[in-house]
């Protein structure tokens, strides 16, 4: 089955550089819909869904592979091999920040820049380190997912997988935004929360942009400098935007500062 | 307002609906509350306004919040039937149910984010429930399943087992039915012999052709009982025990060739030996392993056709010792089953015994490290003893 099925990947864009978007835990490639066509003119940008997210071949799910965020990475790497991307920009939002990073470390050359947006490579605390959650808090969240598991497994499938040609705000959508198998979703939950890369951080090689929110609960600021102090000649910028998706509640701000970067 | 208070008091209404009311600006900060909500969490409504809503959900509902629902309300403007636990000023939770809608002007900014939510801990519960009862009757179908496929696999394999035991006690019946045939024919060759010659009462000119023929009689009822015996010490344990010792092999072969063919004397037996050393062997099981393979090669080879025994020990002390003969191929799925002793799908009579000499002639290969092989062509049947040097 071709990669460019299985991740549900779009090429856009005019630019020789390619920009490559990977959506965060939670939500699937929509999530750039207010950035990725500011960069069209400048850039060839390229959309996916990580395998289990958005459209993505939800048959492609391999528990064991996608038991880590390696396996993660590994998509991203054959998908860039697949386009013959070079010397290009990673934007990657939250846990893909960490999943560009592993990327990066993989294939040297792939990608020249990243663009952390929220990262955090722990989110327990251990020891001196505050991740920002205790491993009970983590525990009660991946047992709470459970919560939302009514609705999520009626509605989701038949909406999605029906309309490959969905169009972006279908009213087929409503309420289904977003969502994807609960056993799948449960399963990332788990890989991206009780992660850790800290000891990936000082490999990267490429030139690398922290873009940190204001009041983000999941990626704190102090998150955000350890992984600036971690990566050798990194640059953090400190936004207005409060939350943990400011691609989507603040684009403006988000894509003035990658501009600045890129 | 004429009607009073009687009219719907729209200030009222907002204030002590059945449900909780929650308003927040654009940067996600709490702007007004209702007082219903505000008693559910034991809260004034002063410690709520100016708050995010995610300081009045419990960590992991934050989470879910930021990470699904935000995104949602974002890019759709609203979410409906979102399941999330507030926290109460006394630190317990109330389960929850709620909508949102974001509330925009004429230009598409947002001016509020609007939420309902509605107590819902028995719906909660319920739907927690359902949940646990799903996962276990998961669980249960998947245990169902092992326990169905396994008792499936036992089943099977006793089946197998039943019938496997079945026709070996048939086997075993036939076995003991054609011994007791084979053994009677000799000796009723020999009881006509004696009889004859008591008979005759004085040497005849018959009377070495008679003795030559009880004697090959009194050779075939020994080979019987002899494999017999090796049978039953080779399946009750221990198998066959050697006796090795350094002796020229020729001589023994030579013997038991003879033997043969005093028996057959029709029968053209040819061979070759090329033994470059001595070989440290049990010379009487070689004898009778050699035997059964020429016993074989009489009954089953083409009657006027050679047999072909060929020995040669190389420098090394690599021994090959064969047995060919003309006549029909063995058909190639019956070479498995020729070295078994109950597995021939029946057990056969004919001019040597019991079907039993290529099993005994194995079992004596094995017992000195080596093994028997099988060429069989249109051309010739080829019955091949290697031993490998020691």
């Amino acid at each position: 089955m071709p990669i460019t099925h299985r991740n549900n990947v779009t090429v856009n864009g005019l630019g020789g550089t390619a920009m490559m978007f990977a959506h965060g835990f939670g939500c699937d490639r929509n999530m750039w819909r207010f950035i990725e066509p500011h960069f069209r003119n400048d850039f060839r940008t390229v959309l996916f869904d990580h395998v289990g997210a958005g459209m993505s071949d939800l048959k492609a799910y391999d528990t064991e592979k996608y038991s880590s965020l390696d396996g993660y990475a590994a998509d991203i790497v054959e998908i860039g091999q697949e386009l013959g991307i070079e010397k290009a920009v990673f934007v990657g939002h939250s846990v893909s920040a960490m999943i560009g990073a592993l990327a990066s470390i993989r294939a040297p050359g792939m990608f020249n820049k990243l663009v952390m947006i929220g990262p955090s490579p722990r989110y327990i605390d251990d020891g001196e380190y505050s991740g920002g959650f205790s491993a009970a808090q983590i525990e009660e969240l991946l047992t709470s997912l459970d919560d939302n598991h009514m609705g999520w497994s009626a509605a989701m499938a038949p909406a999605i997988m029906g309309n490959p040609d969905r169009p972006e705000l279908g009213e087929e959508l409503t309420n289904s935004f977003c969502r994807t198998d609960p056993e799948i979703a449960k399963q990332f939950a788990r890989v991206t929360f009780m992660s850790d890369n800290r000891a990936d951080l000082s490999k990267v090689e490429a030139q690398t942009l922290i873009l940190q929110c204001s009041n983000d609960i999941i990626a704190a600021e102090h998150v955000g400098e350890y992984v600036h102090n971690a990566i050798p000649g990194s640059q953090i910028r400190h936004l207005q935007a409060s939350g943990h998706c400011p691609n989507l509640s603040a684009p403006e701000e988000v894509i003035l500062a990658m501009r600045d970067f890129v | 307002m004429s009607e009073g208070k009687h009219a719907e008091d729209l200030e009222d209404l907002f204030e002590h609906a059945p449900c909780g009311y929650l308003s927040m600006r654009p940067d996600g900060r709490i702007a007004k509350v209702n007082t219903t909500l505000c008693d559910w969490l034991g809260k004034s409504p002063e410690a709520i306004v100016g708050k995010r809503l995610r300081d009045l959900l419990n960590v992991a509902g934050s989470i879910f919040y930021e990470t699904h629902f935000a995104p949602m309300l974002r890019m759709q403007g609203f979410f409906q039937e979102v399941a999330l636990d507030m926290v109460r000023a006394d630190g317990g939770l109330v389960p929850v149910l709620a909508n949102a809608a974001e509330r925009r002007d004429g230009s598409g900014d947002l001016l509020f984010t609007r939420l309902t939510v509605f107590k819902a801990t028995e719906r909660r519960q319920y739907e927690r429930d359902l949940v646990e009862a799903r996962a276990a009757e998961r669980e249960a179908r998947r245990q169902l399943e092992d326990i169905v496929s396994s008792l499936q696999a036992g089943m099977a394999e006793q089946v197998a087992i039943v019938m496997e035991e079945k026709r070996n006690s048939e086997l075993k019946e036939q076995f003991v039915a054609v011994l007791g045939h084979d053994l009677r024919n000799p000796l009723a060759a020999i009881d006509a012999g004696a009889s004859k010659m008591l008979r005759d009462q004085a040497w005849t000119d018959s009377t070495p052709v008679i003795l030559r023929l009880m004697k090959n009689s009194v050779s075939r009822m020994s080979a019987l009982i002899d494999n017999v015996l090796d049978l039953a010490r080779s399946r009750l344990g221990g198998g066959i025990v050697l006796n090795l010792v350094d002796r020229p092999l020729q001589p023994t072969l030579e013997l038991v060739i003879a033997e043969i063919q005093t028996a057959h004397p029709s029968r053209v037996i040819s061979t070759r030996f090329e033994i470059a050393r001595p070989v440290r062997l049990d010379h009487d099981r070689i004898a009778q392993l050699l035997s059964n393979l020429l016993g074989n090669a009489v009954t089953h080879g083409a009657q006027d056709k050679e047999i072909r025994v060929e020995c040669t020990v190389d420098s090394a002390g690599n021994l090959a010792l064969s047995v060919a003969n003309a006549g029909d191929p063995i058909p190639q799925e019956m070479i498995p089953l020729l070295f078994q002793p109950f597995h021939r799908g029946q057990v056969r009579s004919n001019a040597y015994g019991l079907g039993l000499g290529l099993y005994i002639a194995s079992e004596i290969a094995h017992a000195h490290g080596g093994r028997i092989d099988v060429e069989s062509e249109q051309s010739e049947t080829r019955f091949i003893f290697h031993l490998p040097a020691q």
